[in-house]
């Protein structure tokens, strides 16, 4: 394999755990980025004790630094690692500080892929990575789609149209020259790049104030009534949040409470038991419920242990099956396989049996297996509106200079690409398409 | 040629010739009895394809049906536009012929986008048609080691999965091992004119059916598209007088970089009128027999060339749209009115037509119509644009669902380059995406495949501010000449504009500008700008509106003194330090976004990969892999909803297929920074 000249960087514990937080550094720069922030000589395979500090001095953390020459490492390349005891911002900032002196952040399941391809595991491992890989990407892909909900996305969004709109009339005018069309003058480019700066802003704004980095995932509680749902919602966040009566259909509407898991952030939603009442407030909690199983990033499907399941849940990909009331039958509780060959959880909400190994199956679920690809989705998005908006700047530049219209369109395909890494990549046929659908254009 | 051992066997064809036409009969035109490479059809495409092969050194058939239409222009008579005369330059900057021969038959010549930068400059020409075919068969005519002949081809001879040559209609049976098919619409071509439709090729062609059944017996993906052209005028029956009046540009431009004004012939205008609300009027009311909007027509026409009716239809707030009225040559005065193209039966289309500002007693020569023509899905090609299927087979032109003369003819290019040196026993080669036009076409081709005529736009490539029409021969010359398909005198040309061009732009980085001095003043007065800190000369060019050809002409009285440097140095050589000069700061941006591509296009997918068994990937990118079976990284990384990680798990997969081909299972496992820490 030739040299990859790149060094990566990611936070290598999992986000939001407490205690020891590590970033991880590995290719050519990592030693110089490593000593940039311990401001000191590293020495291989030497613990020291520093302070991490960024380029104007102030400390972020104090901690461990690990240095392993190439290619005495776990990637076999240069590694250096920095353990601090701060918390996710900390850790974030320590990311970041990495990224401002050379580093790249790290795909998910890099590091273990340049360790493969460096020859430092062998074939099985390098299965086991692939696995990983996938399901961490899964994960970052699931993150990514959480930070993608609501205001955060529906502004890139629009921000990219506003893009699009805009390359639209800038690509026609350079490659229709001969077309009677009404492209847009200087004034209302500026305009327009003015628009595109502000809703950028806006969001760079919103987004380092921590809308990306503090959602977490929704976790939906579902099954016909009488199950105990609310009794697990309530043994879950450790509180009496919600009513329990042995009536049926005690539950009429959702209840939602937050909590958080070993560090990531869940809401957990309690909804009205599934049946098939007509009362129209029944078929109103019913209607929510549903919609929750749709909206939501897991759902735990909610039975009585031993008995047959009254309702049949279609059963997704994001389901987690939980065998409720295991104290009043013989089964044992936790993680198990069932006679169909589908795997379900046995627990009881009452004497709290078989609780940690749901919430142990829910993090894995939510694809939290030890790897910081969520934490890095989100943080990938800052970096990509940052890239957005310098090179929006530089377009603005161009145009106060009144330089060529191919210059500014260039600085305006990077704002479009960058924008695209988070809403979607806009092929160039695409824009074509835009132009033909907007502007009678050919002879 | 040194590959006769790569051939396959002839296959004994004596028994299927009649004695009439034997093969010895051939064989008395004083041509081999076996060629290196065959091309069939001698359109864009197939001229640039006989010319590249030959120049290579492959003795090199081109066989057309019709000896006087080599060359000829079947639409509308331009080379050249934005887009198109960046592909042009690249066929020149690789020793083609299309440039050349534009430049013998342009009777009005433009630069588009003049006044914005030259990353998005691009010449057109209006052509003579009888010109333009002179010149490119006196060019075929001149090219060493290329035979031409008139036989159609009525079969492809295979022999084991390979092509082994062609049998024409007259049963003469012609062998090599390499064949470029580029016979443009010819497959089942249906001509449609108002409700009436017909078989056919274009205009005037007979559809040779009996070779379009042959490759539908192959395995290959076959599509419909449409096109269109407009009725034809009678230019003595035009008022021009009625007319806006477009003279072509004046200092003339070349579009060959060995092409000199002198080669041009005499220079004409174009004319623009517009339709109008009386012409829209009659289009509507006609509608119903459109074959277009009665849903006789199938196939799927361009976005970005709709016939009238379209626009009338899709733009129908629009009170006129424009028509450029182009002369078709200077020996005719037959016109060709681009922007009309209609499939409107005929007593419409003279409704139509009569009804234009200067057209009011217009006899229209040729009607217009619309045709609908199978082509080959091009993601059945290689790069090197040989068939997947059929070994030995390329394709090239509008076959591939291209339209155009400047995409068909690169295309060409390419195909019979890469048919000689396969037969050489040499490896293909195809341009990267950040290194010509062509790249872009050919990987856009093969990888996305194409539901329209594709043609080439600026914004269709990425890199464009480097793929410039300045500086094809930059990008292609070198590597051209390196490939074998660059001849001495482009060389030699080249060579020396480059030692100029270097040699002045080291000058002008050298020649120190401060604030003050004679230079500075001077400067400052001719242009307006202030110099406040001290530079180079080269660095002033890079402002904005600073052009050193603009500092000659205000400077002319004052030049020896102040900047000798610039003293009889050609335009051309200024231009060219101009440009890069400008364009130097986004270039280099632009190499570590190509670096990274670059590095996945070394790293190739075995043709065969068991996607099914790579764990990790999405269902949905197993699927579009199976089904484009991408043959590098950086085509993978091409198709849409890719991610960093699937290809991440696509690399270790690969990665893990070699080593187990190398047989070494066991690597060692040295300690890891995990276990040093713990
Ligand atoms: N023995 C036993 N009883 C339980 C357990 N969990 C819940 N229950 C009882 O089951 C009954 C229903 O509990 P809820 O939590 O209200 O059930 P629900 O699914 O929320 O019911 P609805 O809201 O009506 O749909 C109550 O009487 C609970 O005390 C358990 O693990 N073991
Ligand atoms: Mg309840």
């Amino acid at each position: 394999m030739a040299a990859i000249a790149e060094t990566i960087a990611a936070v290598a514990t999992p986000p939001g755990q407490g205690g020891i937080g590590i970033v991880r550094l590995s290719g050519p720069e990592a030693k110089a980025i490593g000593e940039g922030i311990v401001g000191g000589a590293l020495v291989p395979r030497r613990v020291k004790f520093a302070e991490f500090k960024n380029q104007t001095g102030n400390m972020l953390d104090e901690g461990l630094v690990l240095y392993f020459v190439a290619p005495r490492s776990f990637t076999g390349e240069d590694v250096v690692e920095l353990q601090g005891h701060g918390g996710p911002v900390v850790m974030q900032l320590l990311l970041d500080e990495t990224v401002n002196r050379g580093a790249r952040l790290a795909r998910p399941g890099e590091f273990t892929e340049r360790a493969f391809l460096n020859g430092k595991i062998d074939l099985a491992q390098a299965e086991a990575v692939a696995d990983l890989i996938g399901s961490s990407s899964r994960a970052a892909a699931r993150g990514a789609l959480r930070s993608l909900k609501g205001d955060f996305s529906k502004a890139v969004f629009d921000l990219d149209q506003q893009v699009l709109q805009l390359r639209v009339y800038m690509e026609a005018a350079m490659d229709f020259p001969d077309e009677e069309v009404d492209f847009l003058n200087g004034g209302q480019v500026v305009a327009r790049l003015g628009e595109i700066h502000e809703g950028l802003n806006l969001l760079l704004r919103g987004s380092t104030q921590g809308i990306l980095l503090n959602d977490g995932i929704t976790v939906a509680i579902l099954g016909a009534p009488n199950v105990g749902k609310s009794s697990l919602l309530n043994v879950l966040s450790g509180e009496e949040r919600a009513i329990v009566t042995d009536i049926p259909g005690t539950t009429r509407d959702l209840l939602h409470v937050d909590l958080t898991l070993q560090g990531l952030p869940i809401r957990i939603v309690d909804t009205a038991g599934l049946s098939d009442s007509r009362d129209p407030v029944e078929v109103e909690g019913v209607r929510r419920a549903e919609q929750q199983a749709v909206e939501a990033d897991l759902v735990l499907w909610v039975s009585e242990a031993g008995r047959e399941e009254i309702r049949v849940w279609p059963g997704s990909d994001n389901t987690i099956r939980v065998a409720n009331k295991v104290d009043l039958t013989e089964l044992e509780a936790g993680l198990a396989q069932r006679p169909d060959g589908q795997s379900h959880v046995l627990v009881s909400a009452k004497t709290g049996a078989g609780i940690d190994a749901l919430r142990a199956h829910i993090l894995e679920k939510a694809g939290f297996a030890g790897d910081a690809s969520t934490f890095t989705a989100r943080k990938r998005h800052l970096l990509a509106l940052e890239e957005a908006m310098a090179a929006l700047q530089r377009g603005q530049t161009l145009i106060a200079e009144n330089l060529q219209t191919e210059l500014v369109a260039e600085e305006l395909r990077i704002v479009h690409e960058a924008l695209g890494t988070i809403a979607g990549v806009v092929s160039a046929d695409d824009l074509l398409g835009e132009i033909f659908a907007n502007f009678c254009i050919g002879k | 040629m040194p590959a006769r051992n790569l051939r396959k066997p002839r296959v004994n064809v004596s028994q299927r010739q009649t004695a009439k036409h034997s093969g010895k009969r051939f064989s008395t035109m004083n041509a081999p009895e076996q060629f290196d490479v065959i091309v069939i059809g001698a359109g864009h495409a197939g001229c640039e394809a006989a010319t590249a092969a030959a120049r290579i050194g492959a003795r090199t058939l081109l066989l057309t049906q019709s000896i006087e239409t080599i060359g000829q222009m079947s639409c509308n008579p331009a080379i050249g536009g934005m887009g198109k005369s960046h592909l042009v330059r690249e066929i020149d900057a690789l020793d083609g012929i299309m440039a050349r021969a534009a430049d013998r038959a342009g009777i009005h010549f433009r630069v588009l986008n003049a006044s914005k930068g030259p990353a998005v400059r691009a010449t057109r020409a209006q052509a003579d048609r009888a010109l333009y075919r002179q010149a490119i068969r006196s060019l075929l005519e001149a090219q060493d080691g290329l035979w031409i002949f008139q036989q159609s081809v009525v079969d492809l001879l295979v022999d084991d999965g390979c092509v082994t040559g062609v049998e024409t209609q007259m049963g003469l049976t012609l062998s090599a091992p390499a064949v470029v098919l580029t016979t443009g619409t010819f497959l089942g071509g249906k001509i449609h004119m108002g409700l009436n439709n017909f078989a056919g090729g274009r205009a005037g062609d007979a559809p040779s059916n009996q070779l379009a059944e042959r490759l539908r017996s192959l395995p290959f993906r076959v599509d419909r598209l449409k096109t269109g052209t407009p009725p034809r005028i009678d230019g003595r029956t035009v008022d021009f007088s009625v007319m806006e009046s477009q003279p072509g540009d004046e200092p003339l431009p070349c579009i060959s970089f060995l092409g000199d004004v002198g080669d041009h012939p005499r220079q004409v205008a174009c004319h623009i009128t517009h339709t109008n609300v009386e012409t829209h009027r009659i289009i509507r009311a006609a509608l119903d027999r459109s074959p277009l909007y009665s849903g006789v027509i199938q196939g799927v026409g361009p976005r970005y060339c709709p016939s009238i009716e379209d626009k009338v239809v899709r733009f129908a707030d629009r009170l006129q749209h424009q028509i450029f009225v182009e002369p078709e040559g200077l020996q005719t005065r037959e016109l060709y009115p681009n922007g009309i193209s209609t499939s409107l039966p005929m007593d419409v289309q003279v409704a139509l037509v009569r009804s234009i500002e200067g057209f009011e007693n217009a006899h229209i020569t040729r009607p217009g119509y619309a045709i609908e023509y199978d082509f080959f899905n091009p993601k059945d090609l290689k790069y090197s644009l040989e068939t997947k299927a059929l070994e030995g087979l390329f394709f090239a032109g509008q076959i591939n669902g291209t339209t155009g003369y400047e995409e068909a003819a690169a295309q060409g290019l390419l195909a019979g380059a890469n048919a000689a040196w396969k037969v050489a026993g040499r490896e293909p080669w195809c341009p990267r995406r950040d290194e010509a036009y062509l790249g872009v076409l050919v990987d856009d081709l093969i990888n996305l495949g194409t539901n329209e005529p594709y043609r080439m736009f600026t914004s269709r490539a990425e890199y464009r501010l480097r793929l410039r029409e300045d500086n094809a021969d930059v990008r292609l010359t070198p590597l051209g000449r390196k490939l074998g398909l660059v001849g001495e005198v482009r060389w030699r040309s080249y060579c020396h504009k480059r030692k100029l061009v270097d040699e002045l732009a080291h000058v002008l980085g050298k020649r120190v500008l401060s604030p003050g001095s004679e230079l500075a003043t001077t400067l400052e007065t001719a242009t307006g700008e202030r110099i406040s800190k001290e530079g180079s000369m080269l660095g002033f060019l890079k402002r904005p509106g600073i052009t050193l050809s603009g500092l000659l002409d205000s400077l002319s009285s004052d030049l020896d003194s102040v900047l000798p440097e610039l003293a009889g140095v050609g335009r051309e050589v200024l231009d060219q330090v101009e440009v890069e000069a400008k364009y130097e700061g986004y270039i280099k941006r632009q190499e570590g976004e190509i670096a990274r591509v670059r590095r996945n296009e070394n790293i190739r997918i075995p043709a065969a990969l068991d996607y099914a068994a790579v764990k990790g990937l999405s269902n949905e990118l197993r699927e579009k892999l199976l089904v484009s079976r991408p043959e590098t990284l950086a085509k993978a990384s091409r198709i849409p909803g890719m991610t960093p990680a699937a290809l991440s798990v696509l690399l270790i997969y690969i990665k893990k297929l070699s080593v187990v081909a190398q047989g070494l299972e066991k690597l060692q496992l040295p300690p890891t920074a995990a276990d040093a820490s713990g």
